[in-house]
This record gives C-alpha cells, sequence and structure tokens, in this order.
C-alpha cells in the first residue's frame, strides 16, 4: 500500500515538474493491474434489463434472553426463548399490456419456537405485503388499486408521516427501524399520483372494510389471512404534494384524514455542505394521549374491562399534539454515515406517566389483570408504531465495504432522554456472493429497573440470518 | 518545394490552432466525445477484480439528459445486477441526490459525500460535464501510454472543482490532441489523496460519434482493486424532465 502510495505521489510530482519520463514509468506501473483476465459473462441484457423482480428465501434463528425480577412483572406466557424463521420473500410485477401491470410482494413464513408448539398451523404464516393492479393511463399519471404499502417519511427512526404505519408490522426481527418498514403490510386502497417537472400530488383512500381487532401475539395470528382488520378498519384519505422549489429544497406536504381525526404533515430536506443532510419530518393534529388511545382501544376490542380508564392518569380530552423527527446525517470519504435524530411523541408518556405506570404496579399489580393492563400500554404503542416516550434520540452509524469488501456493519441506539435507557444493536451483513449473504445481529437493552428499557422482559438477543437470491 | 512548404505552413498553423485551445475547450471537447448532447439511456456493466480475480459484477441501468439550463447532466442510475440490489434507484441531479429502496418504499436524500458511496457513482461520474463543474490549468503536453498500450500525445490539464455539486475536488486529466478523446484521469479526495486512476478505452462508434466504450477504474486506495466498466446498449432515448425528481424514482421501470 505504501508503495502505491509512494509511486503515485512520485507521479504527481514529477507531473507537476514536467518530468515526462519519470511520469511514464509511473503510469506504467497503474497499467499493469488492468487485469488480463476477461469478466465474467454478463447475464442477458435483456433478461437483466426488464426485471426488477427481487426473490429469495432466508432463514434466521434468535436467540432471546430475558430479564428476571421485572419492576412490573410482565403477564403469561413468558417470552420465547428461542425462534426460528424460514422464509420466502417475493417481490415481483407483471406487465399487462401497455398501461396495466400486477405487482405483489409477500413473506411466506416457516416459524418454530419454544413458545408455540409444533406442527400447528401456527408455524405457517403468510405476509401479504402488496397485491396491485397500477393502471398508467397517460405518460406522468398512475392509478393503483389493491393492497399498496404508501410509506412517507424522510426520517429514519420514526416517521410521524407515515400515516398509514399503524399496526402494519406483523413480526418484528429487529429493532432497526429501516428494516421494520421492509415487511409490513400495505392498505387496501385506491391511490392516484400526478407528476410534472416542478412536483407530485399524490391522493389516496382507503376504505374501511371490517372492525378493529385485538392486539396480536404470537399465538393467535391466523396462517393465510390478509389481516385487513390491521389495514382496513377505518376509512382514511391521504393527500400530499411533493415541490421541487430549488435543488437543494424539495418540500413535501401532507394531508390525512381518518374517523375524527386530521393530521398536517411536511418533510423537509436540504443538504449543507458536501457532507451533511440536514431533515425535518413534522406532522400534528387533534388527538388523546397515548394512555387513553390505548385504554379506549383496548375497550373497544375487547381485550380491557371499561374500568380500566381510571387505572392511570389521563388525557382523554383532543388537543392539538405534534410529532417531531429532526435529524442530520454525516458521511465521511471511508463510506461511513452517522445519522442523530430527536424524537418528539407529544401524546407519548412523561416522565410523570412512567412513575404512575411504575407505583400502580407495586401499590395495585397484586389485583389480577392490573399489571397485564399495565403491559397492554406498551404493546399498543408497539403496535402503532409509535414511541411510547415523548423526548428520545436515535443514533445510527453505517459503514458500507468495512474493512473488507462487501461488509457492511450497521449500529444504532435509541435512547429514552427522559430516563437515559435505551436499545442498542449491531448488525454485520456480508455478501458472500453474487447470491448469498450472511449476517448477524446482537441487540441489548440497558438502564435502571424503573426506566423504558431497563423494566423490558427482552434483555439481549442474538440474531444469525442467511439469504439466497434467485 | 512549393508543396512542401504549404505542408510546413499547415502544419505550422495547425499547430498554432491546436496551441490555441483553451483548458476549457479541450475539457468540454472531451466531454462532447464521452457524451452527446441528447438523452440516452445505456447499460453500464462494472466488474470488480480483487487481486486481479474478478470477483462482484454490478449492472445498472443510466437514463441520461443534459440540462439546458446548467449544461450539466442528470441521471437516474437503477440496479440491475446484484439480484439484492434490483430495483434500487438513485437520482443525480446536481445537488438534488435521493436513493430509492424499494424493499423499504423509501426514498432518502444522501449528500455530494454519499454519492461517492457504491457503485451508482461510477455510472454517474462517468456522465458528468467536466467542463461545467472544474475549471482547468493546461500542466504541458505529455505522451503517455493508454489502456490498450497505445502511445498518445496528450494535452495534461489540473483540474479544480468549480461548484458545489463537483465530485470531487481534484482531478488530473489527459486528453489526446486532436481528437479530443479523454485517455485518463486521476481523482483527488480533498486532502489531495489519490483516489482512482481511471483510463478510457475501446473507442467505438456509439451513439453518434467516436466515443469510448468501456473505462478502467484502478482503486489508489486498496492496491488490490480494480474496475473495469462497459458501456453496452447505449440508446438515444426522449427523457422527460420530469423523470428527474424523487417521487418518480419508484415508477422508473425497465425498458
Amino acid at each position: 500500500m505504501h508503495d502505491i502510495a509512494r509511486h503515485l505521489a512520485t507521479a504527481l510530482v514529477t507531473g507537476l515538474l514536467g518530468i515526462a519520463p519519470a511520469l511514464a514509468a509511473s503510469d506504467d506501473s497503474d497499467l499493469d493491474r488492468i487485469p488480463a483476465q476477461l469478466p465474467p459473462p454478463s447475464p442477458p441484457e435483456q433478461t437483466s434489463s426488464s426485471s426488477k423482480d427481487v426473490n429469495y428465501v432466508g432463514d434466521a434463528l434468535t436467540l432471546l434472553g430475558n430479564r428476571s425480577g421485572l419492576a412490573v412483572p410482565f403477564p403469561p406466557p413468558d417470552p420465547a426463548s428461542w425462534e426460528n424463521w424460514l422464509y420466502l420473500d417475493t417481490r415481483d410485477e407483471w406487465r399487462l399490456g401497455e398501461e396495466w401491470r400486477l405487482n405483489y410482494s409477500g413473506r411466506l413464513n416457516f416459524r418454530s419456537s419454544n413458545s408455540i408448539p409444533f406442527p400447528t398451523h401456527e408455524n405457517v404464516r403468510n405476509d401479504l405485503r402488496e397485491l396491485f393492479i397500477e393502471w398508467q393511463p397517460t405518460e406522468a399519471t398512475w392509478l393503483e388499486l389493491g393492497r399498496v404499502n404508501i410509506r412517507n417519511g424522510v426520517a429514519l427512526g420514526f416517521n410521524p408521516t407515515d400515516f398509514f404505519r399503524p399496526r402494519t408490522v406483523v413480526e418484528a426481527l429487529t429493532a432497526d427501524p429501516s428494516v421494520l418498514r421492509e415487511d409490513r403490510l400495505g392498505t387496501l386502497m385506491l391511490t392516484g399520483q400526478t407528476l410534472w417537472r416542478h412536483g407530485s400530488i399524490t391522493v389516496a383512500y382507503a376504505p374501511k372494510v371490517t372492525n378493529p381487532s385485538a392486539i396480536y401475539n404470537i399465538r393467535d395470528e391466523l396462517s393465510f389471512d390478509p389481516g385487513l382488520d390491521r389495514t382496513n378498519a377505518e376509512d382514511r384519505f391521504l393527500a400530499k404534494t411533493s415541490l421541487n422549489i430549488a435543488e437543494q429544497f424539495n418540500p413535501e406536504l401532507l394531508y390525512f384524514h381518518t374517523g375524527n381525526r386530521t393530521e398536517f404533515g411536511t418533510n423537509l430536506t436540504t443538504q449543507i455542505g458536501r457532507d451533511v443532510v440536514a431533515y425535518l419530518e413534522w406532522a400534528g393534529g387533534t388527538r388523546s394521549d397515548l394512555i387513553a388511545d390505548a385504554f379506549r382501544y383496548g375497550e373497544m376490542t375487547g381485550t380491557l374491562p371499561a374500568a380500566v380508564t381510571t387505572l392511570l392518569p389521563n388525557s382523554t380530552a383532543a388537543r392539538f399534539r405534534n410529532d417531531l423527527s429532526v435529524g442530520a446525517s454525516y458521511a465521511t470519504g471511508n463510506n461511513m454515515t452517522f445519522n442523530l435524530e430527536y424524537h418528539l411523541h407529544e401524546a407519548g408518556f412523561t416522565s410523570r406517566d412512567w412513575s404512575n405506570w411504575f407505583n400502580t404496579s407495586v401499590s395495585r399489580g397484586f389485583i389480577p389483570g392490573v399489571n397485564a393492563a399495565l403491559w397492554y400500554l406498551r404493546s399498543y404503542a408497539q403496535d402503532q408504531q409509535e414511541p411510547i416516550s415523548r423526548h428520545s434520540a436515535f443514533l445510527r452509524w453505517d459503514w458500507q465495504d468495512a474493512f473488507v469488501k462487501d461488509l457492511d456493519l450497521t449500529a444504532l441506539a435509541i435512547v429514552n432522554l427522559q430516563d437515559a435507557s435505551g436499545l442498542v444493536q449491531a448488525t454485520a451483513e456480508y455478501h458472500v456472493s453474487r447470491d448469498w449473504t450472511i449476517g448477524g445481529l446482537a441487540s441489548g437493552t440497558y438502564g435502571g429497573r424503573r426506566s423504558e428499557y431497563g423494566s423490558l422482559p427482552g434483555e439481549a438477543s442474538l440474531l444469525l440470518r442467511a439469504s439466497h437470491y434467485f | 518545394m512549393r508543396h512542401i512548404l504549404l505542408t510546413i505552413v499547415a502544419v505550422l498553423l495547425a499547430t498554432a490552432g491546436a496551441r490555441a485551445q483553451t483548458p476549457h475547450d479541450i475539457i468540454a471537447g472531451a466531454d462532447k466525445v464521452r457524451n452527446p448532447g441528447e438523452p440516452f439511456r445505456s447499460t453500464t456493466v462494472l466488474t470488480e477484480y480483487v487481486q486481479s480475480k474478478p470477483k462482484d459484477q454490478t449492472i445498472l441501468a443510466v437514463y441520461s439528459k443534459e440540462d439546458k439550463a446548467t449544461g450539466q447532466f442528470r441521471n437516474l442510475v437503477r440496479y440491475v445486477e446484484p439480484p439484492r440490489d434490483a430495483g434500487k434507484m438513485a437520482l443525480l441531479d446536481g445537488q438534488n441526490l435521493w436513493f430509492y429502496d424499494p424493499a423499504a418504499k423509501s426514498s432518502v436524500r444522501i449528500s455530494t459525500q454519499q454519492r461517492l458511496v457504491g457503485q451508482a457513482s461510477i455510472g454517474d461520474v462517468l456522465t458528468i460535464n467536466f467542463a461545467i463543474d472544474y475549471t482547468g490549468t493546461t500542466l504541458g503536453d505529455e505522451t503517455i501510454t493508454d489502456a490498450e498500450h497505445q502511445t498518445r500525445n496528450c494535452w495534461h490539464l489540473d483540474l479544480r472543482a468549480a461548484t458545489p455539486t463537483a465530485v470531487y475536488s481534484r482531478a488530473e486529466y489527459w486528453v489526446e490532441h486532436g481528437t479530443f478523446w479523454p485517455i485518463k484521469a486521476k481523482f483527488y479526495s480533498d486532502s489531495g489523496r489519490v483516489l482512482k486512476i481511471l483510463y478510457y478505452r475501446g473507442f467505438t462508434q456509439r451513439l453518434g460519434a467516436v466515443r469510448p466504450g468501456g473505462a478502467v477504474i484502478i482503486d489508489a486506495v486498496d492496491a488490490s482493486l480494480v474496475t473495469t466498466v462497459e458501456f453496452t446498449n447505449p440508446t438515444f432515448q426522449a427523457i422527460p424532465d420530469f423523470w428527474y425528481q424523487r417521487d418518480y424514482l419508484p415508477r422508473l421501470r425497465p425498458e
């Protein structure tokens, strides 16, 4: 390495001094590195360029270490200590004439765990992420009908404007929000989009086709049910426009309405210098707080008794509340990218809410169902993909081609800024060949016994996975 | 005798004309050799060699169009190979830089620095007009050996970034006298370290003129790494301006 650098330095210096023969000698050493061996033949052009389909089979084994002596005892059944997922992941598109296309995206899982019996129907589950018909009547207009995954937001750790996210993540193999988005259900809807040089307009209407259902746990999921109760239990409407005002400024404005709730949102990004991208994602609307929402949902779906609403102080009064993700990414010259974000979820738990949550278990936890109701609040926040706490920070670090070619490393941390507890996760992924990728993921939670993350049953986990693309 | 005198005069005039080329003229002339003025699509096949052995292959479909307002190229890059990356897209338009991942169905704005990460940057860098992003000075004339071991009499230029969109802060550039064929380039980091040495090769008739059909990129940081580039299936294609925005990325389909 040092020899090469020395040669290059010599070439540069002599070049600048105009000493041509010396430079020519250095150039020759560059030329010696041009490989004589021919590259492998490329896949046939027609096949390779006409497909954007991605299909792979994978296996993921997770080992989980659970905490004992929880501040708020976790209701039975005990969390699993191991799980294995064998899956076939498919993303395909078929052209049906000039203007029509059919899109399918899904994952067929075969799962086993020490928390579910074997063999049962629970071992097989199909996640129908997307299935829709797309019609392109003009060059710049598209209409889609079917289950579509519309995702909004420019932040990484929390997306306030991702209005269709509640209840869509079927099973979390990782805490990485960007990976969670990859295996979530779309919503049955009709969408329309038109583009022009300086912007776009998108509208989507998702009808209510069924009633809200109770939050699922690992034991009561159905094998081939499309899960419309997760995604289409309310009428919802979205309109958004993105404006290309300047190269560095393309704001997106959003309007969302569901039931009796209306929200507005925006996504702003800009580059600062060569290395930094700053972004802000905001949504706001009138709503009650997370505790009131969760108790209401639990009561409505028959999970919690009506009396539960007095278990913890909460604010059923609807008022304007903000959700915010603001942050920046910083890229270095050696393929590393850092992201740091601050998250505000105004409907989330305050420090007082957390004290109430722990104290209620101490004072009334002996009453049957009280601890389960307390844990229900956390399940609800997770199911809704909402941060449970009001203030949090998110840090992510990515390194492509770390140390060796084709090795990608990621580390992330989610920190509760109120009690300093958090979750950390590290991922390594190595692309062994064109078709094979292997990886590992380790994660852990830390914090005091009466903190958000220190009170979780899951203390540490290790996941190993392999994927074969075809 | 009269013929000889006329020939000498013609040669002197031609030489004088050639010497009168400004660095900008030379860089712009080489830009015209590398890329046509009309929008086009090509498939870029990148083969990475580690210790002289082929390892990874990446195939990109690149949709390029010159922005008449800035004179710079705007690029849409679609990953075709390897299978794990199929369908990923990048919008590379000045400082309007976005990366789209179909698995997450999301677009993320990237910085100029991130533009350099990954193989898409190669498809991108090979298209941009250097005359827009760089100011040049002539360091002198130099006879160098090209990738096919032919000697070439070149202008040797020093290029400095003139716009915030310039991908590299500095480059050296060798352009052949007379033909304006780009022969070689050397790209530097902000700290002055050589990052890549690039040789154009395979000059053939494509997209209406004789243009390079590929390139060899020698990694100056990792001595074991060399990437070869082949431009295949170049085709003129009408590309609407509205393609060059974030919301079009999910809509970009294989032709």
